[in-house]
């Protein structure tokens, strides 16, 4: 699987997340988001998608899912309604980060 | 396709692209009320073409390990079955499977396929009796490859040993996709009659193919063991993020409970090294926040360590792969040498219990070895003797107990988990059957983080639909009633994830108001002098 963005390739794995992390840019985020059937990211998506990719780039993993709801101000629910597959399946995707990894 | 009725070990060896069985709804053991409407239930879906290509779906169209691709050339194809009979030979070889060649003969020469296993196998059940999923089906078709390559008989002799199976590449890849079908919850090998094993077979297929063929699901090896092993934790974990996450959780319980604590990193000559699956900082932070509550209320002197592999009890090579578990194993002993501890003691993951208490007190011995205990007796000690200050009526929803195979089935710990919810749960209620006796949720194994594909729609319609039968029924007075919330106490963090899987799949917290958690929350939420639940219903909707 792959997506084509501004004439780059963009190598998915077999559930949608990006193969290389380093290639996330704005308008890769808005191509995943597409994949997520969220069709337009709001000004509520970036907040998410931000707060993912400033802890991502400090710490190396996604943050906590509560980490996530508590910084941000939205509630779990809301959450999932801005990314219907959720914070780690759905979120962490369009901002870029590798699928989760262990027993979370 | 064969009839899911009448499959035989011999049709593995299909020598066609043809899936072997198919699951059908109408075959799968019914669920009870209120799930006793087909409408009630996610329908089953086809394997997309391009995992048709790229995997092996040959078996029942799902993909069980994202790193078994299909061959591209004949020597490709040639590799994988020479491979595959090299490991064979090793996993019969005293001096390749020394810890195991004696269990593994013992399962491999004496069944006497009596199939008292098969009752006791929820996969099987559950799958309305596909002979596919029959114990011993796997070990049957491992048993006649193994006597044909092994004894190397020809013509009448090989039909008469049983060794009738065609082997090619695609027997090879149907049985490793067939080894992950069995949770290695063990409970066919406690029912046998002669003590055989299956799930240790099952396993035995798995480590031939991780240890001679390299192939493993990722969420095991590549992005388990390896992962851990280069950054401390299967969860990508490294110091730096867990001194975050501990500083936040100390936030929470202060946020929550008005409790000021100070959680202790690293602290050298504690009594007590508690270690967590990791997942739980990530996924389920009330789980250690919990912990931490009551140990300090207990005044306990414990620690937690931030040294590499100290904080992550996982230890996926019991799952697949011998000399994983046991790098591991030696990393986890070294974190708490470093420590000066008396104890390790193991929280709320059922496989890690196993791992450190069992398996790696064998493989660790002398100066290196360090007590390992599991936090139930402790537990249930600090309950019973009253070191915390508890009032039950902070509990008084429908509380059910699911027990972890590797705390119960492979180490006896039943009672002290029933001693605490008893004093702390006034509606709490037993699944059935039970104790050592009980039904895997599904997730065992590592099935629970293998979500890749469709292999998640397998874990949720049949290993872990037994769980859910039990679950319903157990709630059955309550389950249909959506104003009323419902626990489920599941003490370890792969069975939660399982847990979570499947109330998430059926929709049953959104429409039966079914929960899940672990078993330090629920004590928690007892404390008497909260002024509120520490347990947050309305969070997971």
């Amino acid at each position: 699987m792959a997506l084509e963005v501004n004439g780059k390739t963009i190598e998915l794995d077999e559930d949608g997340f990006m193969v290389d992390p380093d290639l996330w840019d704005e308008d890769v985020a808005v191509a995943l988001a597409k994949t997520e059937e969220i069709d337009e990211l709001t000004e509520d998506h970036w907040k998410v998608i931000n707060y993912l990719r400033d802890y991502y780039q400090q710490f190396g993993i996604a943050p906590m899912i509560r980490k996530v709801t508590k910084s941000t101000g939205f509630k779990l629910k809301e959450i999932y309604e801005l990314f219907p597959s959720g914070p780690a399946k759905g979120a962490c995707k369009v901002a870029g980060l590798p699928k989760p990894t262990g027993c979370v | 396709m064969f009839d899911n009725k009448k499959i035989k070990p011999q049709d593995i060896g299909n020598s066609s692209d043809e899936q072997l069985v198919k699951l059908k709804q109408e075959e799968l053991m019914d669920l009870p009320a209120p799930y006793d409407k087909p409408e009630m239930e996610p329908e089953l879906t086809e394997p997309k073409d391009e995992w048709k290509e790229e995997y092996c779906t040959l078996l029942d169209g799902y993909v069980g390990i994202d790193t078994l691709t299909r061959p591209k050339t004949k020597e490709e194809e040639e590799d994988l079955v020479k491979k595959f009979l090299n490991g064979l030979e090793k996993a019969f070889s005293d001096e390749t499977n020394r810890n195991y060649i004696q269990p593994l003969l013992l399962s491999f020469e004496y069944c006497a396929k009596c199939n008292t296993c098969s009752d006791a196998c929820h996969v099987y059940q559950a799958s309305g009796k596909n002979e596919l999923y029959r114990p011993i089906f796997r070990s049957e078709v491992f048993r006649r490859l193994a006597k044909q390559h092994l004894e190397k008989k020809e013509g009448f002799w090989k039909k008469f040993i049983g060794a009738d199976i065609d082997l090619d590449w695609r027997t090879v890849a149907r049985l490793g996709e067939l080894a992950y079908r069995c949770n290695l919850c063990r409970r066919c090998a406690q029912t046998c009659p002669l003590g055989l094993d299956n799930g240790l077979l099952a396993r035995e297929i798995r480590k031939i193919f991780s240890q001679e063929l390299g192939i493993a699901p990722k969420p095991l090896h590549e992005k388990g063991t390896m992962l851990q092993l280069k950054t401390g934790s299967s969860t990508g974990i490294t110091k730096p993020a867990l001194l975050d996450m501990i500083e936040f959780i100390e936030e929470e319980i202060e946020d929550r409970t008005g409790k000021q604590i100070k959680i202790p990193v690293d602290k050298k000559g504690a009594d007590i090294l508690l270690t967590h699956n990791a997942g739980e900082f990530m996924s389920w932070p009330e789980n250690p926040a919990a912990f931490a509550i009551i140990f300090e209320e207990a005044g306990l002197d414990w620690t937690l360590s931030s040294d590499m592999i100290g904080y992550d009890n996982v230890n996926y090579g019991l799952f697949y792969d011998d000399a994983q578990a046991k790098k591991i194993a030696l990393e986890q002993f070294k974190a708490a040498k470093r420590l000066g501890v008396n104890r390790i003691v193991i929280g709320e993951c059922g496989h890690a219990h196993k791992a450190a208490a069992v398996s790696a007190n064998r493989m660790v011995s002398g100066e290196d070895n360090i007590p390992v205990e599991s936090f139930l007796p402790l537990l249930r000690d600090l309950v019973v003797n009253k070191k915390l200050k508890l009032d039950p009526s902070k509990n008084d929803f429908p509380v059910t107990l699911h027990d972890p195979c590797n705390v119960v089935r492979m180490m006896g710990i039943v009672k002290p988990q029933r001693d605490i919810l008893k004093a702390i749960a006034p509606q709490f209620r037993e699944m059935t059957p039970n104790g050592v006796r009980n039904f895997c949720c599904g997730g065992g194994s590592g099935f629970a983080i293998m979500n890749y594909m469709n292999f998640p729609e397998w874990r949720n319609k049949v290993s872990s639909r037994m769980k859910f039968k039990q679950v319903l029924e157990a709630f059955k007075d309550t389950a249909d009633k959506p104003d009323i919330p419902k626990y489920i106490c599941a003490p370890c963090s792969n069975c939660k994830g399982a847990m979570r899987d499947i109330l998430e799949y059926y929709e049953a917290t959104e429409k039966f108001n079914i929960h899940y958690g672990g078993l330090v929350e629920l004590v928690v939420n007892a404390l008497a002098d909260l002024e509120e639940p520490f347990i947050d219903f309305d969070e997971a909707l």
